[in-house]
């Protein structure tokens, strides 16, 4: 009883404060069901007293309270605290959709017997909050905006000045507060501003509008102005707020978009179809040829999305991923060869390239889309009019004729063979044809690997070409080694170009092959030959060894009987032992001669053997040339004699001693004066000069004889060479005597030569011998 | 007396050339082919010069010489040496052994007892 009368009372108390307060409120049980709820609740959140008192409070309108933050307050905060205030609660309400509730608590402390309830006053404050949000960005808009928000009355007096509007004219707000408008205007403009004002009072609106401003320090800039009234609540004007901002740059941009007119009037020009594209993709603007080649109209085309041209004959998956993928991270493709069946020109294989590029100031994007149909040139290509085509290409500039010529120029070693970008071939070099052993009618147009049996199929050479080529466009001396079908194994050196031929489009690659086979075997033989050649030098060395020792032997076998032939004649021709005949005398005397002759010879031979083998030693001492250059004649003296030549010997007084091996300086003066007396016919006259030269003594050995004819000088030291004359027994020469005076004072560091004007005409030997000698021994 | 003289050449040619020049000048000669056997004749003969080739087939002319040069019996007498080789190793080789001399090959016919008989004293 008490129960329920306590319940009742307490519910009419709660009614009773709860109905007099404007804002949402609602009771709570301890058990945080509703109690009772304020009418103003019932409206706001659009529920009904039934389906609310004796709920849940979660559980209200579809439990559209079953909020985190709501039960935290009263199931935590609230049981520790008693209050809360001002606890701010954001949430979409199934009823009401996104809201912002301020939400304040009570537990009321009621008398003991009466069960204990909380108040919760809620508060829509989405609108406020929204409210001050805008308040608080649209100050922040104005305090920041580089643009110029100005307020002004409708007389023109500037009320409110904000940052943009100093940065744009260069006054600051205490400057210009009061000021009246038309201190901005530059002459000729004061009228525009009354007009305004006029044209805004009428309810007119100014937006945009272009215009000429002053600004502090005098400079007139292009300034873009919209102007709007500012009405009270009762819509009366009481007030203007111009906003504008600088656009002289835009202004000079516009210039530059006026001469990009002009490079649309080039795109209209361009032979090949283009197509400029915004960054949405739709067109701005198409080249005439555009509309021919693909046979659309401009009508249907300038602003429509490229895939929808035609038909949607453009919805390309190729193109899309250019226009899409590639083009937004590289600004730029070159040469992208798209093959499609396009509904109104059947298929076709397009070239495509692009370009981004960034129009005016802002970050306005357009694309030109160049769109060559290499179709049929790819057929004529194919077939035999290829050359024909070169020609025009070739001829198509002036500047494209040198490039490719110097590409030509600087790429050849010959072979030479210029493919096209499907590495067809295009032309060769005659060289080509020579080297491999193809005929042109074979080779043009072939595809470059199955030439000549498909010999080219190299995966080397199809590395460079379909890899490293399209990347560098150029390639040097890339070795190939491979077994050709014509030619056999070989070792091919390759160098490549690749130009581009009409404005960047048609592309053609100049390879170079140079057969480098022999020289890399030159190259790798070379090494082997310097291994080859130091092993023959040991082995000259050891040979020159062994021969110098083999003749040393050889003089000495030879000597030694010749030795004992030599002796027993001479005792048998001195009788000795007893008398010989006349005839056996003779004979005797003819073996010791020739006896003598052979031992001659043999120790010639084996000085000759030495000189050559650089074994010859000198043993210099100090030799008075003027008294053995008188003695040494007494030598020949009695052939002189016996022939009765006359000896003319010119010996020079202050003639210096040398340095000197004696015997084989003796041995020089000896053989020439021994030459001249044989070879000069009796009665003739022959001689000796000898002087001081500087450092050298020169001698010189003439005579009258025999002479030497022109065709036989290059013989005389040879070696065995002699001149038979009517004056000369073969047996009184060896024939070494002049080779050997000639190494012997070349041995000395001398000079040696032969003069003869001819046969019958005499001979001069002139040779030199230093007075110190440059050997060292 | 007569003088003598041993004359050691392995070449018997050399040989009987040398010993008929220097018989027919009043030298009693005594001949050796090689060095030991040079070596035995001279102590046993002790002749007043030895003519010894440089080459010999047991031994160098020089070795055999040097061996004459250790007896007492020996080691005074002129040793005259016969050498095709006028090389300054050889003549070295030569000058080494004392109261020795040398001539060149071939040998000059009309004056060879001449310059050997100046090598005795």
């Amino acid at each position: 009883m008490s129960g329920k009368r306590s319940e009742k009372i307490s519910q009419e108390y709660a009614e009773s404060i709860i109905n007099t307060v404007r804002e949402p409120l609602i009771v709570l049980a301890q058990d945080l069901r509703v109690v009772t709820a304020s009418r103003s609740f019932y409206e706001v959140f659009k529920v009904n007293p039934k389906e609310t008192v004796g709920q849940l409070i979660y559980d209200l309108g579809n439990k559209q309270w079953d909020i985190p933050k709501l039960r935290e307050l009263l199931e935590d905060i609230l049981q520790k605290k008693t209050t809360f205030d001002d606890y701010e609660v954001e949430h979409v309400f199934a009823t009401i959709g996104r809201r912002v509730m301020l939400l304040n608590a009570r537990r009321i402390p009621s008398p003991p017997e009466k069960p204990k309830v909380i108040l919760l006053a809620i508060e829509d404050i989405t609108k406020r909050k929204s409210m001050e949000e805008s308040y608080t960005s649209l100050a922040a808009i104005v305090n920041t905006s580089v643009d110029g928000i100005i307020g002004k009355t409708l007389q023109g007096d500037i009320v409110s000045w904000n940052k943009g509007a100093e940065k744009i004219y260069g006054y600051t707000e205490k400057e210009m507060h009061g000021k009246n408008i038309s201190l901005l205007a530059p002459p000729g403009y004061e009228e525009e501003i009354i007009n305004q004002l006029e044209k805004l009072q009428a309810g007119e609106l100014i937006k945009n509008h272009e215009t000429k401003r002053i600004r502090k320090d005098g400079v007139v800039i292009d300034i873009s102005l919209t102007l709007s009234a500012i009405k009270d609540n009762s819509g009366n004007i009481y007030g203007v707020s111009a906003i504008m901002h600088d656009i002289t740059a835009q202004k000079k941009a516009k210039q530059v978009l006026v001469v990009s007119e002009y490079s649309e009037s080039i795109i209209n020009t361009v032979r090949e179809p283009l197509i400029v594209l915004d960054q949405d993709l739709r067109v701005v603007t198409a080249s005439r040829s555009f509309y021919e080649v693909f046979k659309v109209k401009p009508e249907e085309t300038v602003g429509q999305l490229i895939y929808d041209l035609g038909n949607k004959q453009w919805n390309i998956p190729k193109l899309r991923e250019l226009l899409e993928t590639i083009l937004p991270q590289k600004a730029t493709f070159d040469n992208y060869v798209v093959e499609h069946d396009f509904s109104t020109i059947g298929r076709r294989i397009m070239l495509l390239n692009a370009r981004q590029i960034e129009r005016g100031m802002g970050k306005e994007r357009i694309i030109l889309l160049a769109i060559e149909d290499i179709t049929e040139r790819k057929e004529i290509e194919d077939g035999l009019e290829k050359t024909r085509k070169e020609l025009e290409v070739i001829k198509k500039s002036e500047d494209e004729a040198r490039e490719y010529a110097e590409s030509i120029i600087n790429t050849i070693r010959e072979p030479l063979i210029a493919l096209d970008q499907d590495l067809r071939v295009v032309s060769v070099s005659r060289s080509f044809y020579e080297v491999f052993k193809v005929k042109p009618e074979e080779t043009v147009g072939q595809l470059i690997y199955d030439l000549g049996n498909k010999q080219w199929d190299i995966p080397k050479l199809r590395e460079l070409l379909e890899t490293i080529l399209p990347q560098q466009t150029t390639f040097d001396n890339y070795e190939v080694e491979h077994d050709f079908a014509t030619i056999g194994q070989r070792i091919m050196l390759l160098n490549a170009r690749q130009i581009q031929r009409v404005l960047g489009k048609e592309r053609i690659i100049l390879l170079a092959i140079e057969d480098i086979t022999e020289r890399r075997e030159i190259e790798n033989g070379l090494e082997k030959a310097h291994e080859e050649l130091k092993e023959l030098a040991t082995e000259l060395k050891r040979a020159a060894r062994v021969k110098s020792e083999f003749l040393a032997n050889m003089s000495h076998e030879l000597r030694t009987p010749l030795n004992s032939i030599n002796g027993f004649s001479e005792v048998l021709y001195d009788e000795t032992f007893g008398p010989l005949n006349e005839k056996q005398r003779q004979y005797v005397n003819n073996v010791l001669t020739s006896g003598k002759h052979l031992l001659l010879l043999i120790n010639q031979i084996l000085d000759m053997a030495k000189v050559e083998a650089g074994k010859m030693k000198l043993a210099l001492s100090s030799l008075p040339m003027k008294s053995l250059l008188n003695e040494i004649p007494m030598l020949v003296a009695d052939m002189v004699s016996k022939k009765k030549l006359e000896m003319l010997l010119e010996i020079a007084d202050d003639l210096p001693n040398i340095e000197g091996d004696e015997l084989k300086v003796k041995e020089i003066i000896y053989n020439l004066l021994s030459n001249a007396v044989k070879f000069t016919p009796e009665g003739g006259k022959i001689g000796m000069r000898a002087k001081r030269a500087d450092s050298e003594i020169e001698i010189v050995v003439w005579d009258t004889g025999v002479g030497i004819a022109p065709e036989n000088m290059g013989k005389i030291f040879e070696g065995f060479f002699r001149v038979d004359t009517p004056y000369s027994r073969v047996t009184e020469g060896t024939g070494l005597g002049l080779p050997l005076s000639k190494k012997l004072v070349e041995l000395h560091g001398g000079k040696f030569s032969v003069e003869s004007e001819g046969l019958n005409k005499g001979t001069e030997v002139r040779f030199t011998l230093p007075i110190i000698s440059g050997k060292v021994v | 007396m007569r003088k003598k003289a041993l004359v050691v050449d392995d070449n018997a040619n050399n040989l009987m050339l040398e010993k008929d020049l220097l018989e027919v000048a009043g030298f009693e000669v005594f001949v050796a082919e090689n060095g030991a056997s040079a070596i035995a004749i001279a102590r046993k003969e002790k002749p007043d010069i030895i003519i010894m080739d440089v080459r010999l087939p047991d031994m160098r002319g020089s070795v055999a010489a040097s061996i004459l040069r250790q007896d007492k019996e020996t080691s005074a007498i002129p040793i005259i040496f016969v050498t095709a080789s006028v090389m300054a190793e050889g003549k070295e080789e030569i000058k080494a052994i004392t109261n020795s001399g040398f001539i060149g090959k071939p040998i000059n016919t009309r004056t060879f007892a001449k310059e050997i008989s100046q090598f005795i004293k």
